[in-house]
């Protein structure tokens, strides 16, 4: 591992609910190393979107900080762009217009900015389509729109909240291939964010498993199957059944803990 | 791999001559048609005296004089402009107001009731006051036509901001779009099928408030030529100008506001393409 591009030191979020307040992240230490592919795996609400927008900068953490390069981040910022879940690709623009927003909104002259699209919309194979509409899109083609996005920026951290959760299986396998070789081609340091185990192993080279709410860290994984990987690949059904194992003892672990005496 | 694009279809029928995009008033024409039917059956019954059931015919002669001797493109003309204006800067107002109310949650919470409130409140209530303050003066009508359709924006334009996704507002401010660059990239654009919606709401309530004040305090304008009809009893002038009344009425809703509405949602899917 290069240095730490990403550091979170101490991270924990609360929320005031509206009985009592819930605590949906605990001290959350993590280091991600310069053009590294980390993937967080866990149980749904175990905080794991909320820490992807913590890294963002779109919520503050209530313990703990976020540091980039070594200084500590305050709101969001155009280095650490986000994948959503649907994508929330623009409906009200075509996909030129779309992956050329962020662009726009730093004021990159308009020659590089038609450069820079043309060479991203190319990397996600969505050059004979610059004029569709974001309707005409099935799934698939919107989260790609919604890679272009985010890549054309070349943000320091990719951050990717379960970006493909909503799409079918074999859509959903296709985009991890993409992502994997874009992200070979490109070297972007990822933060990938899952509820799939089988996720999780085919992309991460670390995996992170986290805990039940409140979220902890249980188990980082290093996944050393060489790449590019498939999810037939020996290694990444270790990886899979490795994960399995850490999530399925943390549930019953937790399930047990919070059986009334 | 890619999957190819649905491409929304060409309009074949172009080819085939304009004729065919006008198929679609057919029935409304048969219903005017049958309507200027009935009516001069009812004038050749002769079940009430002629100066107060004119023909169609009488009717149309009428405009046609109105027409020529050049009151009737005056008063269409002022009206117009009253409503242009008036409707415009309630637009404004509207605009300013529905944004200040949707972000800052405290300030909306406190004048929702009133706005709600006073979009129901009869603008021809407003008359009395309007004329002790401005007299009978443009200024006047105009205060009619925005405070009778300032509430009705603001409340629809609110609704319609409401409507606009959180997730894509946080995208953008993820790519570093915040204050007036997220609002004029991202929150008009997102809300605009629906800000149409409300803005045709609000035309129709700047239309009926400009009309009813123009029938009492004009000196100009159509409600003035409607009442004058009256004063005089001519009933042909009156049933005329109700026509011409009418026709803005359809003419400006259907071919500019539900033309532009329908236009807005075909290009995001929100309706299927011909």
């Amino acid at each position: 591992m290069k240095g730490a591009a990403l550091k979170l030191v101490m991270v924990g979020k609360r929320f005031k609910g509206d009985t009592e307040p819930t605590e949906a992240l605990r001290d959350i230490n993590l280091q991600i190393g310069e053009g590294e592919f980390v993937t967080i795996v866990g149980p749904s609400g175990c905080g794991k979107s909320t820490l992807l927008n913590i890294v963002a900068g779109l919520e503050e953490p209530t313990t703990g900080w976020v540091e980039m390069d070594g200084h500590r981040v305050h709101g969001p910022g155009a280095d650490r762009i986000v994948v959503f879940q649907d994508g929330a690709v623009f409906p009200w623009l075509d996909v030129w217009g779309n992956i050329s927003f962020g662009l726009r909104v730093a004021g990159v002259r308009r020659s590089e900015r038609e450069a820079r699209v043309d060479e991203y919309i190319r990397m996600v194979q969505l050059e004979n389509f610059p004029h569709a509409r974001v309707h005409e899109l099935s799934g698939g083609m919107k989260q790609r729109v919604a890679l272009a996005r985010a890549l054309v920026l070349r943000p320091r951290v990719l951050l990717m909240d379960e970006p493909f959760a909503a799409l079918d299986v074999q859509t959903r396998e296709e985009m991890q291939s993409v992502v994997q070789d874009l992200w070979l081609r490109s070297g972007t340091t990822t933060l990938f964010v899952t509820h799939d185990v089988r996720e999780a192993a085919v992309l991460g080279g670390r995996i992170v498993v986290l805990s039940q709410r409140p979220g902890t860290v249980s188990a980082v994984l290093t996944n050393n199957a060489p790449r590019p990987r498939t999810l037939e690949n020996p290694e990444v059904v270790e990886q899979i059944r490795r994960s399995n194992e850490i999530l399925k003892a943390e549930v019953q672990w937790s399930n047990q803990s919070k059986r009334p005496l | 791999m890619v999957e190819p694009v649905k491409t929304p279809p060409v309009n074949r029928d172009r080819e085939s001559g304009i004729w065919r995009n006008y198929l679609h008033l057919i029935p409304m024409v048969v219903v005017a048609v049958a309507f200027v039917g009935l009516w001069e059956l009812v004038f050749r019954l002769q079940i009430r005296p002629p100066y107060l059931l004119p023909s169609p015919s009488t009717v149309a002669r009428a405009l046609y004089d109105l027409w020529i001797s050049g009151a009737l493109p005056r008063a269409i003309a002022a009206t117009l402009v009253r409503l242009g204006v008036g409707f415009l800067i309630s637009l404004v107002l509207g605009a300013i107001l529905a944004f200040l109310s949707v972000h800052f949650t405290t300030f909306g919470k406190g004048i929702q009731p009133y706005i709600l409130g006073l979009q129901t409140f009869p603008s021809i209530a407003w008359v009395p006051l309007t004329l002790i303050w401005f007299g009978f003066s443009e200024t006047g009508l105009l205060f009619v036509t925005i405070v009778g359709s300032l509430f009705a924006v603001t409340a629809s334009f609110a609704d319609a901001l409401r409507t606009v996704p959180p997730v894509y507002l946080k995208a953008a401010r993820n790519m570093g779009s915040d204050g007036m660059d997220l609002i004029l990239r991202v929150t008009v654009p997102a809300a605009l099928p629906h800000l149409l919606t409300a803005a045709k709401v609000g035309w129709s309530f700047a239309w009926r408030s400009l009309i009813g004040a123009e029938i009492i305090f004009a000196t100009v304008g159509l409600g003035f030529v409607l009442n004058e009809g009256a004063a005089y009893l001519l009933l042909s002038q009156v049933i005329g100008v109700m026509i011409v009344i009418l026709v803005i009425g359809v003419v400006v809703d259907r071919g500019f506001f539900s033309r532009t509405e329908e236009w807005t949602r075909r290009r995001r899917g929100l309706i299927p393409s011909r």
